[in-house]
C-alpha cells in the first residue's frame, strides 16, 4: 500500500478498482492496458522509472493517459515527473492524486491542471483512516471527463 | 459492438457469505456459511516463529466496530483461480467477508512505516470504499504479534503475508471446487480492442520503498503472495498488464 494509511490502496481496492472498471465500461474508450511502475526511495531512480513509464506510453501511441498514485509526499516526485514527461511529449494527460491541504504537490509542472485531487477528509489531512482518502467512482468520472476534453482539444488543434 | 475485437474473457464468480462463525474446522460452504477454527494457529505460528510471536484471529460482525485494532496492514479478498491463467478463464471469489491483517510487535510498536491506523476500528476504517468492507460485511481480523523489532523488517512483513496466505489456502481449495452455476454473482470482463475509439492508457504509480511500503505483482493466486515478486525486485521499472490481469488480482498491497 502507499504512503499514509488514508491514501493506501488495499489489495481489495486493486481487485475492484473503479478506474479500471469505469474505463472498461466506457464505449468511447479503447482501454489499452495498465502500466505499473514502482515508486523507489532514491531520487535518481524515481526520475528514471517515471520517465521510462512516459517513454513506454509514447511508444504505444495512446490518445490519452491517466496517471494515478497510491500515496503522496515523496511519491509526488515520480508522479509529477511522469505527468511532465507525458505532457512534454504532447500526450493529453489527466490524473488522480491525493493533495488535500497537507499533501499539495512538492514539485510542480505545467501539465498538472487535469489532475483530480481526490481528498475526502474535511480538513484535507492524512487522517490515518484506512480508505478515507481513496478515489471513488465520482473522482474517476471527473478524471475521464477532463481527459476527454483534453483529447478533443488536441484533435481540434485548440 | 461490431467494431469490437474481443481478445480474451475473464469471468469472476462471487460466492456471498451470510454467516461467519467459529466452528469445528476452517470451512466455507456454497450456501454462504463460513466457519473458522483456531486450533491450527499454534502450528502456523511455530512455522513462522523467527518473526512471529503470536497470531490471533477474530470475527468482526457487521457494525460491531467499536473495538481496538492494531494498525491495519491490508484488506484482502479470498479469491482463487479455477480455470486459466491470470487475466483469463474463471476466478472464484468470496464476498461478504474480507481478511484484515493487522500488526504490532511484542514491545508494542505498531507495524507501520508512515502513519499507522491503530485505535478504535470504527474510527480508523472508512467503510464502503472500493478497498474497504461494506456496512454488511464481516471482517476476519488476522492480528499478528511480531517478535520485537520485526514489525519494521521487510522480510518479516513478507513472511507474515505468507502466513496469512497459508491460512487462506484451506478456504481457497474449497472455493476452487464450488459449482460455478451456484454463484451469487457472475461478472464477465473482456480485454478488447474498441476500434475507432480513443486509445487510453492507465499508468499507476505504486509504492516500492521497502518494509510496509511494498507492492507485489503476479502472485499465483489472486491477491496472493506465492509466485509473486515485489516491484522492488523488478527495479521499479514499468510493467504492462492487460486490464483483465489487473482485474484478476495481479497486484497485492504489501504493507
Amino acid at each position: 500500500m502507499g504512503v499514509g494509511p488514508s491514501t493506501k490502496e488495499t489489495s481489495l481496492h486493486h481487485f475492484r478498482d473503479p478506474l479500471i472498471r469505469i474505463l472498461g465500461e466506457d464505449k468511447g474508450i479503447d482501454l489499452m492496458g495498465v502500466l505499473i511502475f514502482g515508486s523507489p526511495e532514491g531520487n535518481e531512480q524515481k526520475i528514471r522509472c517515471s520517465r521510462t513509464a512516459a517513454v513506454v506510453a509514447e511508444c504505444a501511441r495512446p490518445d490519452g493517459v491517466i496517471v494515478s498514485s497510491d500515496g503522496w509526499g515523496n511519491l509526488d516526485v515520480d508522479y509529477v515527473n511522469c505527468v511532465n514527461e507525458l505532457g512534454k511529449r504532447g500526450i493529453p494527460v489527466a490524473g488522480l492524486n491525493w493533495s488535500g491541504t497537507a499533501g499539495t504537490f512538492v514539485v510542480d509542472s505545467p501539465y498538472l491542471k487535469d489532475v483530480v485531487d481526490f481528498n475526502k477528509n474535511p480538513e484535507g489531512i492524512e487522517s490515518n483512516i484506512v480508505g478515507e482518502n481513496n478515489y471513488t467512482d465520482d473522482d474517476v468520472r471527473e478524471c475521464i471527463k477532463r481527459l476527454k476534453i483534453s483529447m478533443l482539444k488536441k484533435e481540434r488543434g485548440l | 459492438m461490431p467494431n469490437d475485437i474481443e481478445l480474451r474473457r475473464l469471468v469472476i464468480k462471487a460466492f456471498h457469505m451470510t454467516e461467519v462463525s467459529f466452528g469445528e474446522e476452517n470451512k466455507v460452504t456454497i450456501d454462504g456459511k463460513m466457519t473458522l477454527n483456531n486450533d491450527g494457529l499454534d502450528a502456523l505460528t511455530e512455522k513462522y516463529k523467527e518473526v512471529i510471536e503470536k497470531i490471533d484471529i477474530q470475527i468482526i460482525n457487521p457494525g460491531d466496530h467499536d473495538r481496538y485494532t492494531n494498525t491495519i496492514m491490508d484488506i484482502i479478498p479470498i479469491s482463487t483461480k479455477v480455470l486459466g491463467k491470470c487475466g483469463e478463464g474463471i476466478t472464484h471469489t468470496i464476498t461478504g467477508v474480507y481478511v484484515m491483517p493487522t500488526g504490532v510487535d511484542t514491545a508494542g510498536k505498531q507495524a507501520h512505516e508512515f502513519g499507522s491506523s491503530e485505535g478504535n476500528l470504527k474510527d480508523m476504517l472508512y467503510l464502503n470504499r472500493a478497498g474497504t468492507p461494506g456496512d454488511d460485511d464481516f471482517i476476519i481480523s488476522f492480528d499478528i504479534t511480531f517478535k520485537e523489532g520485526m514489525g519494521q523488517e521487510r522480510q518479516a512483513i513478507i513472511e507474515a503475508y505468507r502466513a496469512v496466505e497459508e491460512w487462506m489456502t484451506t478456504f481457497r481449495l474449497q472455493l476452487k471446487k464450488f459449482d460455478g452455476m451456484k454463484c451469487t454473482e457472475s461478472h464477465e470482463y473482456y480485454d478488447r480492442i474498441r476500434k475507432g475509439q480513443k486509445k487510453v492508457l492507465v499508468i499507476k504509480e505504486m509504492i516500492a520503498h521497502g518494509a510496509m511500503l511494498d507492492t507485489w505483482i503476479f502472485p499465483d493466486e489472486p491477491s496472493g503472495v506465492e509466485g509473486g515478486r515485489s516491484l522492488i525486485d523488478y527495479g521499479c521499472m514499468p510493467i504492462m498488464l492487460t486490464p483483465n490481469e489487473f482485474r484478476d488480482g495481479a497486484i497485492h498491497s504489501m504493507n
